[in-house]
């Protein structure tokens, strides 16, 4: 295993710049996620990272060496790509072995590689088969199979998961990030979805436009998020947002429907901010901030309420059992110990 | 009413284009199974008594148009295997490199199909007797795999379009050449494109006629030529024999055509759709 290093990365198509000088330091067998919306740069990057797409400035070194030039056939890499990738006209041995026979690797030694990782990933019964035999959660197994098997330096994972479906995603998920806690091998992963990200990362890298917003463990993104952006991202349901004022005893929030909150009190005077609510940072109380019901969502586990303070949206998360309806009023109080708030012009965390 | 008439329209129509097509095909076989007396009869004998004396005079007597034959098969062989190999290789390019210079060139390919042959081939005459390669088989098989290696190009970058880019990658990071891409990838996922200009390449190989009588005089004599000569020797067109020659000249390419219809019209319709 080994580490990688993206110092001040930036990647071009003509005039078009995608990847703005992006800076990531990625330990040995650290899982990093690159997280962001479609077409902030993600996938580009870790094609960059794997040799597939030409670095325009900066540097990618992996364990120590830059290897800007380097083929990727020379990275020592493995690469998970969304659609698998499988050779349809290769057995899952096949598939398996394939780098290890352009290796010019033993016999045996293949034998026993492809052996070893099928044991791993429950192959074994699957070996000679082809990929069109196989099912979607098949087939993903035998494309981390034909990464696994190589030992490489670093494994590339770039939306392994998308083409599954939710149920199958989850168990993947699991088997994946166990996977990781057994190997320990650095792997980079890229994805659109936030619960992913959250629940496998060591480190994730939230992208957006080409350039970097945060980079942090998923607490430290999920409790202090940088910017709105940040806030929005992480986190499902996603962070309320609301208008407020801060003032010299606090803010008041909603045109002044809450007024003084102490716990703000460190804002800057008399200047408009975006306070950030969690959805399970709200309560139901007896008395409290007023909201209308609109759409009750009841999970089993959880219900989450969809509701409107004055014309402002709002999610609110309860862990008990609600009983509420659609158009009822409610009562909702804050945990104002856990607000955020940001700078309106900026996005800033204040 | 109307829709029994429509089927016999229908019907009729698959039977007029069935006649016009085989009618020449059943005709050569027949009448070399016929005694001479028989071949032109009027009106025409369906029922006969079948000999093989054609085929043994033509044996006898045309040793000549064995030697075509294999001169024929040797030529199509060469020139298939040369068209298909240069083709996957030409649309391995041509499918996953875009450059401008790719872009004019495969209208170049396109362009080129559209000249009628006699304007390739005249100035090519004093160029192969520079050469001394004139009544060669490689001089026919060059001649005939390129001739068709536009088209081969096309159709195989067609086929190795709908390849996956992806699967490239894969095998790039898992350690492959380009040419080891080509070979252990492409190549055995685009078997079927490959079949389909095979096709192409040997119908062309086999029945050509303008190059061949150009080109070749005594030791490259294809099949063809030798059939011409059937047909415009001095002492007389022996039609029995010439009947058993073009069966004989008719009969693999037929196999052939037979076997490989489905690939053929894959290569014809690929792309055509999507999935």
């Amino acid at each position: 295993m080994a580490s990688v290093s993206i110092e001040n990365v930036t990647k071009k198509f003509g005039e078009l710049e995608v990847i703005k000088g992006i800076s990531v330091p990625i330990a040995d067998g650290e899982f990093v996620i690159l997280i962001g919306p479609s077409g902030c740069g993600k996938s580009t990057l870790l094609r960059m990272i794997a040799g597939l797409e030409e670095i325009s400035g900066g540097t990618v070194a992996i364990d120590g060496k830059m290897v800007n030039n380097v083929p990727a056939k020379e990275r020592d890499i493995a690469m998970v790509f969304q659609s698998y990738a499988l050779y349809p006209h290769m057995t899952v041995r096949d598939n398996m072995a394939f780098s290890l026979l352009l290796r010019k690797a033993r016999k045996a030694e293949i034998e026993a590689a492809v052996t070893k990782a099928a044991e791993t990933l429950g192959l074994t019964e699957l070996l000679d088969r082809l990929p069109r035999q196989l099912s979607g959660g098949q087939r993903q197994r035998v494309a981390m199979g034909r990464a696994i098997v190589r030992d490489p330096k670093v494994f590339l994972f770039d939306e392994p998961l998308s083409n599954l479906d939710a149920k199958l995603r989850v168990q993947m998920r699991t088997e994946i990030k166990a996977l990781h806690q057994r190997l320990r091998a650095t792997t980079v992963y890229v994805t659109h979805d936030q619960i992913e990200a959250m629940t496998m990362a060591d480190k994730i890298v939230v992208m957006k436009d080409g350039h970097i917003e945060q980079v942090g463990t998923p607490l430290e993104l999920y409790d202090n998020p940088a910017n709105l952006f940040v806030a929005q991202f992480i986190g499902s349901p996603a962070m309320n947002i609301l208008p407020a004022r801060s003032s010299s005893q606090g803010v008041s929030v909603v045109d002044d429907l809450w007024h003084s909150v102490p716990e703000l009190h460190h804002l800057p005077t008399n200047k408009p901010v975006t306070i950030g609510i969690r959805p399970e940072h709200f309560a139901l109380a007896d008395e409290g901030i007023p909201a209308t019901i609109e759409v009750v969502e009841p999970t089993g586990a959880e219900t989450i309420l969809s509701a409107r303070i004055e014309s402002h949206p709002v999610t609110v998360l309860i862990r008990d059992r609600a009983d509420v309806r659609p158009g009822d009023e409610i009562f909702l109080t804050p945990d104002w110990t856990r607000v955020h708030a940001f700078d309106p012009a900026t996005g800033n965390r204040l | 009413m109307p829709k029994i008439l429509g089927k016999g329209l229908k019907g009729f129509a698959i039977f007029a284009v069935l006649g016009w097509s085989l009618a020449p095909i059943v005709l050569i076989l027949i009448s070399s199974f016929k005694p001479d007396r028989d071949i032109f009869a009027a009106p025409p004998r369906l029922l006969f008594e079948p000999t093989f004396d054609h085929y043994v005079a033509l044996w006898t007597r045309w040793g000549d148009f064995f030697a075509g034959l294999v001169n024929s098969l040797i030529i199509t062989t060469g020139a298939t295997i040369l068209a298909v190999v240069t083709s996957a290789m030409a649309g391995y390019a041509y499918s996953r490199y875009r450059h401008t210079v790719m872009s004019s060139s495969a209208f170049f390919l396109i362009f080129i199909r559209l000249i009628p042959p006699i304007v390739i081939t005249l100035p090519l005459f004093p160029v192969v007797n520079i050469l001394r390669i004139n009544d060669t088989h490689i001089l026919m098989i060059v001649l005939y795999a390129t001739f068709f290696v536009s088209l081969g190009t096309l159709i195989m970058r067609t086929f190795i379009d709908q390849i996956p880019k992806e699967l490239d990658e894969a095998a790039h990071i898992d350690g492959a050449s380009h040419w080891q891409i080509l070979r252990r990838i492409i190549l055995p996922l685009s078997a079927q494109g490959m079949i389909a200009v095979s096709v192409f390449v040997i119908v062309f190989a086999w029945n050509e006629f303008l190059f061949a009588f150009i080109f070749t005089t005594t030791r490259a004599k294809t099949a063809p030529l030798v059939l011409s000569e059937m047909f415009g020797a001095v002492e007389g067109v022996e039609w029995g024999v010439l009947f058993a020659a073009s069966t004989l000249q008719l009969l693999p390419v037929l196999i052939f055509v037979v076997l490989a219809q489905k690939h053929l019209v894959a290569g014809l319709t690929a792309g055509a759709t999507k999935g």
